[in-house]
């Protein structure tokens, strides 16, 4: 899995990320933003993955977790509209703008927090299947979700409907 | 594990709690002016001088801001634990039990920072404060912080089909309190269609689900039970504490609204005090957003998953436009972060003593004797008190 990111240093990690909570822990998943792989932390003795990055594994205490590939197929599980938020390049409130929670397919209760691209707000219901895309932001890719072109699970839509976004 | 040791029950008082009061706006004066003047008031109030205080406890300014500030000679124990205001008191009460000292200042300054308000950066000597921000990142793709209650109350609707007048209740139920609270930031009544007609912050949470971001300070003096019965005021005894949380602590891993830091800390308080809901006679349940309220209803056993708004309907005074549980036990009398100040708990606490030493003014609960607190949320910061007067 060698590639140019993994040369990056650790300097121009931080740099490529400022503000993000860059640390030995994490390093290894942003350095595979920086090539458009998302990796998760993953125990190779339980098999246990978990989220945000840990120096060791919360379920057997083994130090051998490596971030690893995973696919970004999952289920929205959480949503919020900002109609106002820190300030972000390409990021317009004016359009309230979504930022969801998803469960990764990997792993019961696995989440990974980011927004939705290329969908209407009213489309974006907990419950519906995503599939991982990546933007660019400063530079910088920036992994995303995109909604996968179905109906929404059944008994996942109570409370959503009608709601004002 | 959650153990039912609790050989600190009543050993514990509070002795006097006092209050700046609070205010809505960029007050023009530091956070230390606060908590300085708060200090002062209670340790007035209780008869005490600086050298009677050696131990000191509050999140910001330090301890050890605080002691010079104040000229307090020597303490022997101090600590600065973060929000919610529980744990200073859980702390506080810890280190006096166990003799690391015997009489603490528990302080705490509520201020509008970048972390609760985006006016307070008008304010050229606010701007330097980014506590709270960059949490999960400098973009707006993540739910740490305050936008995960946001999350998990899209959540809740989702599972329990719930209408957004049972998060409007609590609203206008804490409103209605403030309007009897002259320390209160926010004191006009508001109606339903108030609440729902708000601006929206964060779907599916508006500007009355918020907190209201305050400049003020509460202060309390915590010393032995002994001690406090030689004070001018009636001692308040710390019964009960807990701070409850959860392994997948982090906003957007939590595993769901069936468990989480909430339930730790209700089924230690319920190991630990000799009373629960059914002997209280005022409820004090966090309200920093209105959802966090909700919860700690159905947590706390008043009702079950998802039937809050529906007990508080079924509890809702019509001729007073409050909760009153059995038409006897109101809800956040002082009006509650949403409309008292986003005290992160302090002015709860400080309430509950008030109202258990009958210093409540026109808000007096009757012969209150025994209060519940449980304050805080979802995550790392659940925690909760049992109080009763001595």
């Amino acid at each position: 899995m060698a590639s140019a990111a993994d040369a990056t240093s650790d300097e121009e990690l931080v740099t490529r990320f400022p503000g993000f909570p860059v640390d030995f822990d994490s390093a290894a998943h942003y350095r595979g933003r920086l090539t458009r792989r998302l990796l998760v932390n993953r125990c190779d003795a339980c098999g246990i993955w978990h989220q945000p990055p840990k120096p060791v594994c919360p379920a057997c205490w083994s130090s051998a977790v490596e971030a690893r590939r995973v696919s970004g197929a999952g289920t929205v599980h959480l949503v919020v509209f900002l109609h106002q938020g820190p300030p972000a390049t390409g990021v317009d409130y004016a359009t309230p703008y979504p930022v969801v929670t998803v469960e990764l397919d990997e792993q019961p209760g696995l989440r990974l927090t980011s927004t939705i691209v290329g969908s209407r707000n009213d489309a974006i219901v907990i419950g519906r299947r995503v599939t991982l895309d990546w933007i660019e932001r400063d530079g910088t890719p920036l992994p995303v979700f995109r909604l996968v072109d179905q109906q929404p699970r059944s008994t996942d839509t109570a409370g959503d409907a009608g709601a004002a976004r | 594990m959650i153990s039912a040791r609790n050989p600190m029950k009543d050993k514990v008082a509070i002795a006097g709690a006092a209050t700046t009061g609070f205010t809505p706006h960029n007050s023009g004066r530091s956070q230390a002016s606060f908590v300085a003047e708060a200090s002062i008031r209670v340790l007035h109030e209780c008869g005490l001088t600086a050298a009677d205080v050696d131990g000191i406890c509050g999140s910001t300014p330090s301890a050890a801001s605080v002691q010079k500030m104040l000229g307090i000679p020597d303490v022997t124990w101090f600590a600065n634990p973060s929000i919610p205001f529980v744990n200073h008191l859980a702390a506080a009460a810890s280190a006096v039990h166990s003799g690391l000292c015997e009489t603490v200042l528990v302080y705490h300054g509520a201020y509008r920072l970048p972390w609760n308000t985006a006016s307070s950066l008008r304010d050229p000597f606010r701007r330097r404060s980014t506590m709270g921000l960059g949490l999960g990142g400098p973009g707006p793709e993540t739910i740490a912080g305050a936008v995960g209650y946001t999350a998990w109350a899209s959540r809740y609707m989702h599972e329990h089909g719930v209408p957004k007048e049972h998060f409007g209740l609590v609203a206008i139920n804490d409103r209605t309190n403030a309007a009897q609270n002259p320390a209160a930031a926010m004191r006009e009544p508001i109606t339903m269609d108030d609440y729902l007609t708000a601006r929206m912050i964060r779907w599916p949470l508006c500007l009355f689900d918020m907190d209201v971001p305050v400049d003020g300070a509460d202060a309390f003096v915590v010393t032995t039970a002994e001690r406090a019965r030689d004070l001018p005021h009636p001692p308040v005894l710390v019964h009960a504490a807990a701070l409850g949380m959860i392994d997948l602590n982090e906003e957007d891993q939590t595993p769901g609204l069936g468990r989480h830091g909430q339930h730790v800390t209700v089924e230690a308080l319920k190991a630990k005090s000799d009373f629960w809901i059914d002997d209280i006679d005022v409820y004090f349940p966090y309200d920093g957003f209105t959802i966090i309220t909700l919860n700690w209803f159905e947590n706390a056993g008043f009702c079950g998953p998802g039937e809050a708004g529906a007990f508080i309907e079924e509890h809702w005074d019509a001729a007073s436009n409050r909760i009153l549980i059995n038409g006897r036990i109101p809800v956040n009398p002082h009006g509650g972060s949403l409309s008292e100040g986003a005290t992160q708990g302090s002015g709860h606490v400080r309430e509950a003593v008030h109202q258990l030493q009958g210093l409540a003014g026109s808000r007096q609960v009757p012969h209150a004797r025994r209060a519940l607190v449980t304050a805080g949320g979802f995550f790392f910061n659940a925690q909760g008190v049992t109080l009763r007067r001595d």
